[in-house]
């Protein structure tokens, strides 16, 4: 997939995750899309690229958000990095594995937005940051992994999945 | 990228690191001013977002459509037992409101009262796109007369404020964010306090700084109070659901349920003039 097509992708996936995708909540806690893209992207293209898309990612969600200029850009940076890590380690045709590694990679970009938030005179208590945002978010960015994850990584390589291969774990 | 070595990219990249951390620092106090590529690019996206979020409206409904009707009929002998008794409450309610407009205007007292108030009426075409701050951006901006520091609200409810306005859109700080406070009063014994987000996708809130003397009870209403000007007093905000003791241990902190369904958002209303 070509950088300037991911880039579309994240602008669409911006708008979805803006809008309709407050029907996806629950108890009002949402998956972060933009985040799964950069770590998906990180996992099948290493740390470089990945930190280098996640940041660009990040870029773009906060020019169209308009908050604290740098925020997602540091923090998807981050996790396209982690996420390159798993790379050359682990096994990229199990979408379990995709979904663990989203887990911790979630969890970690978060905390550096916490502590980013800090940075700019936010304050949340740290016991709520986790119970309230911080694992919410990576449980639900796992679980939209495990059922997104094949259709990802053949959208990526090109050409249709065999026949099947969705509902295989 | 692949031309520099890993050293040399390794060194730019602490370089912007370093220079947005900085510069988010330094420009914390002052993200409610958008620069005109944000509004810009705000102005574009919003009737896009607002076509997406009528689809997924649409869409939900359909899908939750046998759940509703499933209830809907207990749920419908309720509301009939309760419209009558509203009404006897409602027309005790029209008496009083037309005796406090006129011992208001005997006494040429300021109004305070969401009812007595100009609104103007937007939809809620998006929302935040994380689940740390609660944000909400409205289809209305600047071209309707909505200027910074408006407050929100819903029939139910107080939403939030206006921090940032574009020509045809504007930026709703919800309560729910961390960054908000707004200053309450437990409606039954009056005692003051602020009400702070926690965590904005969860909707949770509280009410700090309340005298221990004064620990309100659960299910007391808690209302604004109209100090500072931004907000009016009155408007309803939640119950308390709990107390518990801060950690200084002179003030005890509520815990509310907010009035407003924060996560079914659709249509707010803007306060533009607080003068009947």
């Amino acid at each position: 997939m070509q950088p300037l097509f991911f880039l579309l992708l994240v602008l669409v996936t911006l708008i979805l995750q803006t809008t309709a995708l407050d029907y996806m909540a629950i108890y009002g806690v949402k998956p972060d899309l933009v985040l799964i893209l950069a770590i998906l992207n990180g996992f099948l293209r290493g740390t470089r690229e990945g930190a280098f898309l996640g940041f660009s990612a990040g870029i773009l969600q906060d020019l169209v958000s308009g908050g604290y200029f740098g925020l997602n850009a540091l923090t998807k940076m981050v996790a396209g990095y982690l996420a390159g890590f798993g790379k050359d380690r682990l096994y990229r045709d199990n979408r379990v594995i995709a979904a663990g590694l989203t887990w911790v990679c979630t969890v970690w970009s978060q905390l550096v937005f916490y502590i980013l938030l800090l940075l700019v005179n936010v304050s949340v208590p740290v016991v709520k940051a986790l119970t309230y945002v911080i694992l919410p978010t990576a449980f639900y960015n796992a679980l939209v992994v495990l059922v997104i994850y094949a259709y990802y990584y053949h959208f990526c390589r090109g050409g249709p999945p065999g026949k099947g291969e969705y509902f295989n774990p | 990228m692949s031309r520099l070595s890993p050293r040399k990219s390794f060194f730019l990249l602490s370089i912007v690191v370093v220079i947005i951390i900085v510069g988010m620092h330094l420009s914390a106090g002052n993200t409610y001013k958008l620069t005109p590529l944000e509004s810009t690019i705000r102005d574009v996206l919003s009737p896009v977002q607002r076509v997406v979020t009528v689809v997924g409206v649409k869409i939900s409904d359909f899908v939750t459509f046998p759940v509703r009707l499933y209830k809907v009929s207990e749920h419908n002998r309720q509301l009939e037992q309760q419209v009558v008794e509203l009404e006897e409450k409602l027309s005790r309610y029209n008496e009083i409101r037309a005796e406090n407009i006129r011992l208001k205007e005997q006494l040429a007292f300021k109004t305070s009262l969401v009812g007595q108030m100009k609104t103007e009426s937007a939809e809620v075409v998006g929302r935040e796109a994380d689940n740390w701050f609660g944000i909400a951006i409205i289809n209305k901006g600047s071209a309707s007369g909505i200027r910074q520091d408006m407050a929100v609200i819903t029939p139910a409810g107080l939403v939030g404020r206006v921090t940032n306005v574009t020509d045809h859109t504007a930026e709703v700080l919800l309560i729910t964010d961390p960054r908000s406070g707004v200053g309450c009063l437990v409606q039954e014994n009056r005692a003051p306090g602020i009400v702070e987000g926690v965590a904005g996708g969860r909707g949770v809130v509280n009410m700090v700084h309340i005298s221990s003397d004064l620990t309100p009870k659960k299910g007391n209403r808690i209302v604004t109070s109209g100090y500072g000007s931004v907000f009016p007093k009155g408007i309803p905000v939640g119950t308390v659901q709990g107390t518990r003791r801060e950690e200084s241990g002179m003030f005890k902190t509520a815990v509310l349920e907010t009035f407003v369904d924060f996560n079914r958002l659709e249509e707010v209303l803007v306060i533009t003039s607080t003068n009947l």
